[in-house]
C-alpha cells in the first residue's frame, strides 16, 4: 500500500526510518519545520526548487538527509558561510541553516557572531538538546551548570551560553525559542520566521533521551519529553531578560525580537548598485 | 531522483469522525504519542514491526478528536490522523 | 589581446575574471591580499560578488558553496590561512566541488617572514587535507605564467570537478612582469558539465559513463545532496567497504589518469643535456640563469621547468629526462619535491639542492651546489 503521509512528498521517504534513536525530539522539529514550508509553499512565497536545507556535522545537521529539497550536510560548524554564499549568488533562495547547540554556537559561533553582525538573510534553526548526542554525551556549550557529561565527570563547572541573548545583541531581525513539546508553536514560529528578511534565529529546546536523558535519569522518551513540557514557559512577546537559561527554573519560549532591519542582501545590492547603476548585479 | 518507497504498512482505524493511521514499519516505540494524546486513544501494540518495534494501535478510535498532537508529535513520521 | 604590466598576483586577479570567476571570498593575508582588493574593485564590474568573511575556514566554505550555486568560485590565501582552509578542502574533494585556492607562499612556519618567499609548502598544497587523496597543483614562475595557469586552474577544476591549488609564492607575488592580457573570446574557457537526465533522475555523484559526474546546482529543482559522508552514487551515506572503495578509486582515477593531459612544463636546452636542473616557481627563475652559466663554462646543463607539480606525470618527467645523466632538484626548501622525483626516477641519480633564502636563491648559489657534484 503506498505511504500517504502528509509530509511524504517533502520527505526523500527511501531514507525512512531516520537514524535517530526513538523519540529523538529531531523528528518533531523536522516535521514542524515541513508543515511551516508546506504552508509558504501553498500560499505561493516559497517555491520548492527555491528551498535548500544546510546542516554541519551531528545529529541535527542530519537532518538535512531527509528533506527532498536541495540540501548540504558539509562539515562541522561550517553551514553558516556555505548558506550565504548560496544566497548571495542566488538571492531568490531560501536558506534553512539546521544545527545543533554545538554545530551552531560552540565550533560555528564565529560564523553565528559574523552572520548575526551581518544580518545575512538566513533561517538559522538550532536544534538545543543539551548535549553532545551524536559523540555519546560530552559538554555542549548549552549543557546546564552542574549536570554530568562524559567530559565533565564531576559535574559541569561552566556557564551556559544563551544564545537567544546573543542574536538578539548582536542585531538578528527575527529571535524566537521554541520546543518540540509546543509542536504547532514550533511550527508557527518557524513559518513566521520563513517570510523574514535578515537573519531569523530560532532555538528549538528538544530531547535526546538515549543521551541526555540516560545521564540526568530519564532515559525514557516520554519522561525526558514530559520533564522538558513542564520546564517550558510560554509567553507572549517576553523581554530578552526572561530568555534566561536555566535548567532548574525553565525556559521561556516565544518571540524574543520581530524587526525589520535591511538584510545582508538588500544594504549589499544598494551599494554595488549605486556604484554601477544597478546593471551589475 | 526517483524515490523508491520501501514496503511499508499502513493501517487505517476509523471512527465515525476520524481515520488514524498508523504507518507501522516507521514506528520506533518511543511512545510519544500515547502520552501525548489527550483522550488516550492510543496504546502500544503487542505487533512488532520488521525492526522490532511494538508499533502504537489506536485502542479507543471513538474518542479521537482529531488534534492531530500525535501526528504533530511523532518523530518519525509514522502516524496520522484524516477527517472522516 | 593586449599586453601590460603587471604584479603575478594581479595577473592571477585578472585571469580569474577572463576565466569566469563570479564569487571571491577571503580574509586578508600577506602576501596575497592584493588580488582581494584588485577584484573587490574590478569584479562586480563583471557581475560577480566579492565578500570579506571572518576568517580562512568561513572563506573557503563559501567559495564550497557558491560553487553549488552554479558559480565559479575561488579564493587566496598564504600557509596559515591554507592550513585553516584544509578541511573544507577535503569536503570539496568528497563533495567533488570546482573551485580554485591561489596559495601564495611565504616564509614559514607559522607567521615565519611574512612578507617573504619560500616553498616550504609545496606538499601541504596538494597532501595537506586528510583523505589520502591528490588536488591538482599548478605552479608559475612569472607574472604571465600566473596569468596563464590561472585560466589552465579554473578549467581543471571544471572539468574534473575538483578543487585545484594554484601554487605561487611571494616572488612571483609580487615581481612585475609584461603579460599578454587575453579578452574572453581569445581564451579556451571550459564550464562544468550539467546533467542531461531528466529532474527526477538525476544522481548527483553518478559519473555516468566516464569519471566525472555531471554537476547540477541549488535552485534548478534537482533537489541535489551535497554529502560529506561517503555516499554512493545518490549522495546517500553508504558506510560499506565496496561504496568506499568505489567512490575512493573513481576520486583517485579521475586526477591520477588526467595527469599527462594537465602536464605543464618548459625547459631550455633538454634535447642536449648531461645534468639537468630541476625546479618550479620563483626558484626556477635562477635556476635557468643558472644552467645557462653552467654552459657557458662547457657543463652540458640543461633546464627543466615544472608547472604542473601534481598529479605528477610519472611517465612524462621520466621521459623528458631519459638521457640525462644527473638530474639536480632545486628548490627553496629542506628538499621536498625532490622526495616525489627521487620516487619516479629511480634509475637516475637524483640529488637535492635545498636552497634557503628569503627571496629566490641566486644563481651562483645554484651552481656553487652543483659544482661539488660534479
Amino acid at each position: 500500500m503506498a505511504v500517504t503521509h502528509p509530509l511524504d512528498p517533502y520527505l526523500r521517504v527511501d531514507r525512512i526510518p531516520t537514524m535517530w534513536c526513538p523519540g529523538c525530539g529531531l523528528g518533531i522539529a523536522l516535521g514542524a519545520i515541513l508543515r511551516a514550508i508546506d504552508r509558504r509553499i501553498e500560499e505561493g512565497l516559497l517555491k520548492k526548487e527555491n528551498i535548500a536545507f544546510v546542516g554541519g556535522i551531528g545529529c541535527t545537521a542530519r537532518m538535512t538527509l531527509y528533506p527532498y529539497f536541495d540540501s548540504a550536510h558539509v562539515i562541522h560548524g561550517r553551514a553558516i558561510p556555505f548558506a550565504i554564499a548560496v544566497k548571495v549568488v542566488k538571492p531568490e533562495m531560501k536558506m534553512v541553516i539546521v544545527g545543533g547547540d554545538g554545530d551552531i554556537a560552540a565550533i560555528g559561533g564565529n560564523h553565528l557572531l559574523h552572520a548575526l553582525k551581518r544580518n545575512a538573510d538566513l533561517l538559522v534553526i538550532m536544534v538545543n538538546n543539551m548535549t553532545y548526542g551524536m559523540t555519546g554525551g560530552q559538554l555542549a556549550p548549552t549543557t546546564p551548570r552542574g549536570l554530568y557529561t562524559t567530559t565533565t565527570p564531576y559535574g559541569n563547572p561552566e556557564r551556559e551560553l544563551n544564545v537567544i541573548k546573543l542574536a538578539a545583541a548582536l542585531g538578528a531581525n527575527y529571535v524566537a525559542r521554541s520546543s518540540i513539546t509546543h509542536p504547532q508553536l514550533l511550527e508557527r514560529t518557524i513559518y513566521k520566521a520563513l517570510a523574514k528578511r535578515g537573519l531569523a534565529f530560532v532555538e528549538v529546546l528538544s530531547t535526546c533521551p538515549e543521551i541526555f536523558g540516560r545521564h540526568i535519569g530519564l532515559r525514557n522518551p516520554v519522561d525526558l519529553y514530559m520533564e522538558l513540557k513542564k520546564k517550558v514557559t510560554v509567553k507572549t512577546n517576553p523581554s530578552i531578560e526572561e530568555s534566561d537559561y536555566d535548567w532548574g527554573r525553565g525556559f521561556v519560549i516565544g518571540e524574543f525580537v520581530d524587526r525589520d532591519e535591511p538584510g545582508f542582501l538588500d544594504t549589499y545590492r544598494e551599494y554595488i548598485s549605486k556604484s554601477f547603476g544597478g546593471g551589475a548585479v | 531522483m526517483k524515490l523508491s518507497t520501501p514496503a511499508a504498512t499502513l493501517i487505517k482505524t476509523k471512527s465515525s469522525k476520524y481515520a488514524i493511521n498508523v504507518i507501522t514499519e516507521r514506528c520506533k516505540e518511543c511512545g510519544i504519542c500515547v502520552a501525548v494524546c489527550p483522550t488516550k486513544v492510543l496504546a502500544r501494540g503487542d505487533s512488532r514491526n520488521r525492526r522490532g518495534y511494538r508499533y502504537v494501535v489506536p485502542a479507543y478510535p471513538d474518542k479521537c478528536i482529531g488534534c492531530k498532537m500525535c501526528e504533530y508529535s511523532c518523530p518519525d513520521f509514522a502516524i496520522f490522523v484524516e477527517a472522516g | 589581446m593586449r599586453y601590460e604590466y603587471l604584479t603575478g598576483n594581479i595577473a592571477i586577479a585578472e585571469a580569474s575574471i577572463v576565466s569566469g570567476l563570479k564569487f571571491y571570498a577571503g580574509y586578508p593575508i600577506t602576501p596575497t591580499s592584493d588580488i582581494f582588493e584588485h577584484l573587490a574593485r574590478e569584479l562586480p564590474k563583471y557581475g560577480g560578488h566579492v565578500i570579506q568573511f571572518e576568517d580562512e575556514i568561513a572563506s573557503i566554505n563559501a567559495v564550497v558553496g557558491a560553487s553549488w550555486a552554479c558559480a565559479k568560485a575561488m579564493t587566496a590565501t598564504s600557509g596559515p590561512g591554507f592550513s585553516l582552509m584544509l578541511e573544507a578542502l577535503s569536503l570539496a574533494v568528497i563533495t567533488e566541488t570546482p573551485l580554485v585556492v591561489a596559495y601564495v607562499m611565504r616564509t614559514g612556519p607559522s607567521t615565519g617572514v611574512p612578507t617573504r618567499s619560500g616553498q616550504y609548502d609545496v606538499l601541504q598544497s596538494t597532501y595537506g587535507f586528510h583523505g589520502g587523496l591528490v588536488i591538482p597543483v599548478l605552479a608559475p614562475s612569472t607574472p604571465q605564467e600566473a596569468y596563464d595557469l590561472t585560466v589552465k586552474a579554473f578549467n581543471i577544476s571544471e572539468k574534473l570537478r575538483t578543487p585545484v591549488v594554484l601554487l605561487s609564492d611571494a616572488v612571483v607575488a609580487h615581481t612585475y612582469g609584461k603579460v599578454a592580457i587575453r579578452e574572453r573570446s581569445e581564451v579556451e574557457i571550459v564550464d562544468r558539465s550539467k546533467p542531461s537526465t531528466p529532474l527526477s533522475e538525476y544522481r548527483p555523484y553518478d559519473p555516468v559513463d566516464g569519471l566525472v559526474p555531471p554537476m547540477a546546482c541549488f535552485g534548478e529543482g534537482y533537489s541535489v545532496l551535497v554529502e560529506s559522508l561517503t555516499h554512493d552514487e545518490r549522495g546517500y551515506y553508504a558506510p560499506r567497504s565496496d561504496a568506499q572503495r568505489k567512490l575512493m578509486w573513481r576520486l583517485y582515477r579521475k586526477i591520477t589518469e588526467s595527469s599527462g593531459k594537465l602536464f605543464d612544463y618548459s625547459s631550455l636546452y633538454l634535447d642536449d643535456c648531461d645534468v639537468a636542473l630541476v625546479s618550479y616557481g620563483s626558484t626556477a627563475l635562477s635556476t635557468q640563469v643558472a644552467a645557462k652559466t653552467l654552459r657557458e663554462r662547457g657543463v652540458r646543463a640543461c633546464s627543466l621547468k615544472l608547472k604542473t607539480l601534481f598529479p605528477i606525470y610519472e611517465e612524462g618527467i621520466s621521459k623528458l629526462l631519459k638521457n640525462v645523466e644527473k638530474v639536480f632538484v632545486v628548490e627553496n626548501n629542506v628538499g621536498l619535491y625532490y622526495r616525489e622525483l627521487r620516487g619516479i626516477l629511480k634509475d637516475r641519480d637524483v640529488v637535492s639542492v635545498p636552497l634557503i633564502d628569503l627571496d629566490v636563491p641566486l644563481p651562483q648559489e645554484v651552481v656553487g651546489v652543483v659544482d661539488k657534484w660534479l
